[in-house]
């Protein structure tokens, strides 16, 4: 009987390993560090002091390595259900490292706790959402570790790890599922270490060829302001659809020759990494004409940039080649939640803009760099809509929703519609939120910007309309606005399920 | 010729019927009680073995056997034994039964080592699809891969006067086909070029596929073209019947009771509408319409809901039903019933396998009118006498040559071709002379 008992033990209350979540946080903190020697090097080249850079990057790998050695114990084991865990709170970890140069910096505009965090949150969502006001007071290390921040977060944080680092001890696909944008409808048949890998080695391939290309628009003087210096800048935004720039007037900075080619490659940025790798280095360029994702992704884009040259045509603002371009680029740019702009479209009128703000909510594709609601889900919501229509005349009828013709699972589709509910559930919260503290401080937004506020940063787009258009600035809005934007962001990037599986009490107790 | 065969089920059975009385039969079965019931029909040696042991088929006397049958209901023990087979009994013919369209995908392939695979499912399938293919024809088969059909049609009211009372040198009949006999009452008359087709007659017609849907028009004009079909039960006999008439372009609705099934179905049916419903719900039948279809097929597991699911598709108005009878007895039931077709997929099966006895040079046999007549699948050898004569000069006999098959190709000879050694000859006769036919060619 007492044998029994001691057997049974005590009662467990918490039902997942925290210190084993906390332990990978840290050791991924360990690692993470390293990546401030890349703006180190930058400020050593230009003479620009080195502290932020040594104390970001010593700051976070020390509380990793810390972190990492204080909870470590034999047999805790990273599953599933930690895995939520542990990749929300790398991206809240990653933001602080991205903040932490600027806090010590120290400047007006990027000073402030809230503020740092904020472009910390922006940089590593690849949101583009700015709070800075005066871009000539950034430094170029400084500013280069902004778009780098961007770069690091497009392919997602341990999407790398996976890929570089010599072992982790996770449990299972989660980890990689939870920041891999788009439902899980692809069974991927390998490895994670080798599906991690592919996806880092396309996207650093066509982050250097971009800046390739964009440096011999330069050297060969078609455009006088691309420097290397900005080829590089802007290629490391491009490829994640971040939308960060160097410059006040973003892309209107540069040459229409440089924005095409940007066009380019924001399109390129938001069609699934996984598909292109099977077209291009497989060499079966077969997928891309059957993948209906990618079919209704360049069909929109096109359908979209028609329709919007027409109206900035017919509005005046523009003509000839510069309307097509003028639309081609916003089109492309908001589509795949970039956020770049080569004209203030703040100032343009209503029909344009709201023809720009359903684009929010459109989003990249799924297993691309993009942000937003994903091609694929409007297109599987749109064959459960088209479903139910036929059921309510047949109820008895059996029809597998097809997605490139083979049958996708029952869970996924209701994956699907719950996703694009929480989505905008999550959306309409913080404009509400944006909304209440705007008419407690003395800032007067239009009517719809709150609304296009949380739209631009639940979908990591980054720039809004109003003040805080393309060409503005988050500085002007209030600290309680900038945390629900953080927040939406952060959502936003991890595709909201793992931030929201954490705030139900069955994640934490049995 | 000896057969061993594995399996004493009711293909199996069905199989012993049709050839004891000219073969040695050998009989493996692991349960002797049905061996002891075959022993008590038919004059067979039987052995109570298993079929995936080599020892028993080795014991069973397999190494004897020239054509060897693995006839269970299990895929898996019929392919291991024709494995053994090849070993044991090298020299002989294998057949091996199977229910899994992906074997005989294997076996077209050239990946699975035997002679032959029958699927009681496709074999089913094709024998529907003939039926809705003639849908006025009282018996059809088909020679040469589908190439060449031959169908037995009643003469009646509703036949078309350009076919009816007139010399048939005059007559207008679809190209690609002839006429193979004309059997009015207990006679039969050879179809010569004075000869006239009058009403209440039976002829037998030989020709290709689409001529042979062209008679059925001809001769029922309003039973038309079946172009819509629902098919009652999701198994893999209905599966298949739906893959195989989606394959000809008829529109396909399934319905299925089972929901995990229905699924199933639809997503590797892409084409076919598939109701989860059991088929006996008035409502249902009336709000999808299900009496509009021209045909229905009753392809689910169990005979008596088959026969009251298609009496209700009948009330409901669908005008031509087949029905799946998995029990022997059931096709007279089905018949009384009304359903104007029926078809046992055993027998189909035993059918199609008891070709394989036949003499090598014959590939196929289809007996009609009970057994006065047959369809043979001869293949020419060089020493007939018949080679290199045209057929305007070919004597008379009783025997018609309705299509021969050169190089794969089926062809519908006219007078003026000459047949070639190696052809394989498409030939009507009174069964009486087909040993004799056999024997000329």
């Amino acid at each position: 009987m007492t044998q029994a008992v001691s057997r049974i033990g005590r009662p467990r209350r918490i039902a997942i390993d925290v210190l084993a979540s906390l332990n990978l946080v840290g050791t991924l903190g360990k690692y993470l560090g390293i990546a401030a020697l890349m703006p180190l090097a930058v400020a050593l080249w230009y003479g620009e002091s080195v502290v932020p850079f040594v104390v970001a990057g010593g700051l976070t790998s020390g509380l990793g390595l810390l972190l990492e050695r204080a909870t470590a114990r034999p047999g805790g084991r990273v599953g599933v259900r930690e895995g939520f865990l542990v990749v929300s709170l790398t991206w809240l970890l990653a933001a602080a490292f991205a903040a932490t140069p600027y806090i010590v910096v120290g400047s007006d505009q990027l000073g402030h706790p809230i503020d740092a965090y904020f472009e910390g949150m922006s940089g590593f969502t690849t949101t583009g959402a700015t709070v800075v006001t005066d871009f000539d007071d950034l430094s170029k290390s400084i500013a280069i570790w902004r778009q780098f921040t961007q770069w690091l977060g497009g392919m997602g944080i341990i999407v790398l790890a996976l890929a570089v680092l010599p072992r982790l001890r996770v449990g299972g696909r989660q980890l990689l599922e939870s920041e891999l944008p788009g439902p899980e409808i692809d069974q991927l048949s390998e490895r994670m270490r080798s599906t991690a890998r592919r996806l880092w080695v396309l996207y650093v391939a066509l982050t250097g060829l971009e800046a390739l290309i964009l440096s011999i628009l330069g050297w060969t003087g078609v455009d006088d302001k691309m420097t290397p210096y900005e080829a590089i800048a802007h290629a490391f935004t491009t490829m994640p659809t971040g939308g960060f720039s160097t410059q006040a007037r973003s892309i209107e900075a540069f040459s229409a020759a440089s924005q095409w080619v940007i066009v380019a490659f924001m399109v390129i940025a938001g069609v699934n990494f996984a598909l292109m790798y099977r077209a291009v280095l497989r060499r079966r360029p077969g997928v891309l004409v059957r993948d209906e994702e990618l079919r209704l992704y360049l069909a929109l884009l096109g359908v979209a940039t028609v329709a919007l040259c027409v109206q900035i045509w017919s509005y005046g603002i523009a003509e000839g080649e510069e309307a097509l371009r003028f639309a081609a680029f916003q089109v492309a740019s908001i589509t795949t939640t970039t956020g770049y702009a080569n004209v203030d479209w703040a100032v343009w009128p209503v029909l344009l803009l709201l023809t720009l703000f359903a684009l929010m909510f459109v989003g990249g594709s799924a297993g691309s760099t993009g942000g937003g609601i994903k091609i694929v889900r409007h297109l599987l919501l749109g064959k459960v809509l088209r479903r139910e229509i036929d059921q309510t005349l047949s109820p008895e009828v059996v029809l597998p929703i097809r997605l490139n013709r083979s049958p996708v699972d029952e869970k996924t589709l209701r994956a699907v519609a719950s996703f694009i509910l929480l989505y905008i559930g999550l959306w309409a919260l913080g404009a509400m939120v944006i909304a209440i503290e705007t008419a407690f401080i003395d800032l007067t937004l239009p009517m719809m910007d709150p609304l296009l506020i949380s739209a631009s940063a639940i979908g990591n787009v980054g720039p809004s309309f109003g003040v805080t258009g393309p060409m503005g600035s988050y500085a002007p809005i209030g600290d309680a606005s900038k945390i629900a934007m953080i927040g939406l962001m952060w959502a936003g990037r991890l595709e909201i399920v793992p931030v929201v599986v954490l705030l139900t009490r069955h994640y934490w107790r049995l | 010729m000896r057969v061993f065969l594995i399996g004493a089920g009711q293909v199996g059975t069905t199989i012993v019927e049709a050839l004891h009385d000219d073969h040695e039969i050998t009989v493996l079965d692991t349960e002797g009680t049905r061996l002891q019931a075959l022993t008590g029909r038919f004059d067979v040696a039987v052995f109570e073995g298993n079929g995936t042991s080599r020892k028993d088929l080795a014991a069973a006397g397999i190494g004897r056997a020239n054509l060897v049958i693995a006839c269970t209901s299990r895929d898996e023990v019929n392919i291991v034994a024709g494995m053994f087979s090849r070993r044991e009994a090298e020299g002989a013919t294998t057949v091996i039964r199977t229910s899994s369209a992906e074997y005989v995908e294997l076996w077209r392939e050239g990946q699975l080592d035997v002679d032959f695979v029958v699927s009681s499912e496709l074999e089913t399938a094709y024998a529907i699809s003939r039926i809705l293919g003639v849908p006025a024809a009282r018996q059809t088969d088909v020679f040469a891969d589908g190439q060449v059909q031959v169908g037995e049609f009643d003469i009646d009211e509703d036949a078309s006067d350009d076919l009816v009372g007139m010399p048939l040198r005059n007559a207008k009949f679809p190209t690609d086909s002839k006429v193979a006999a004309i059997i009015r009452g207990d006679e039969m008359i050879l179809p010569r070029g004075d000869v006239e087709i009058r009403r209440g007659d039976r002829i037998v017609v030989i020709g290709s596929p689409s001529a042979a849907r062209q008679w059925s028009e001809l001769l029922w004009p309003e039973g038309g073209t079946v172009r819509d079909v629902v098919i009652y039960g999701a198994g893999r006999v209905g599966s298949a019947i739906a893959r195989v008439l989606r394959e000809q372009g008829l529109s396909i609705r399934m319905i299925e009771a089972s929901r995990d099934q229905a699924r199933r179905v639809a997503e590797s049916h892409p084409d076919v509408r598939v109701f989860n419903a059991s088929g006996f719900d008035a409502d249902f039948l009336e709000r999808e319409r299900i009496g509009y279809a021209q045909a229905a097929i009753f392809a689910m597991r169990d005979d008596a809901k088959n026969q009251y699911a298609a009496s209700l598709a009948r009330v409901h108005g669908v005008p031509f039903t087949v029905a799946i009878a998995h029990e022997a007895v059931s096709v007279a039931a089905f018949e009384q019933s009304g359903i104007d077709v029926s078809v046992n997929p055993r027998a189909v099966t035993a059918e199609e396998i008891v070709r394989f006895a036949h003499d090598p040079r014959m590939q196929q046999v289809a007996m009609l009118e009970g057994n006065r007549f047959e369809v043979l699948d001869v293949t020419t050898r060089e020493t007939s006498r018949y080679i290199g004569m045209a057929f305007r000069d070919m004597p008379v006999h009783g025997s018609l040559i309705g299509a021969i098959v050169r190089n794969g190709q089926a062809i519908f000879p006219h007078g003026g071709d000459v047949l070639q050694a190696g052809d394989r000859v498409i030939i009507f006769t009174e069964a009486a002379n087909a040993p004799w036919v056999v024997e000329a060619l």
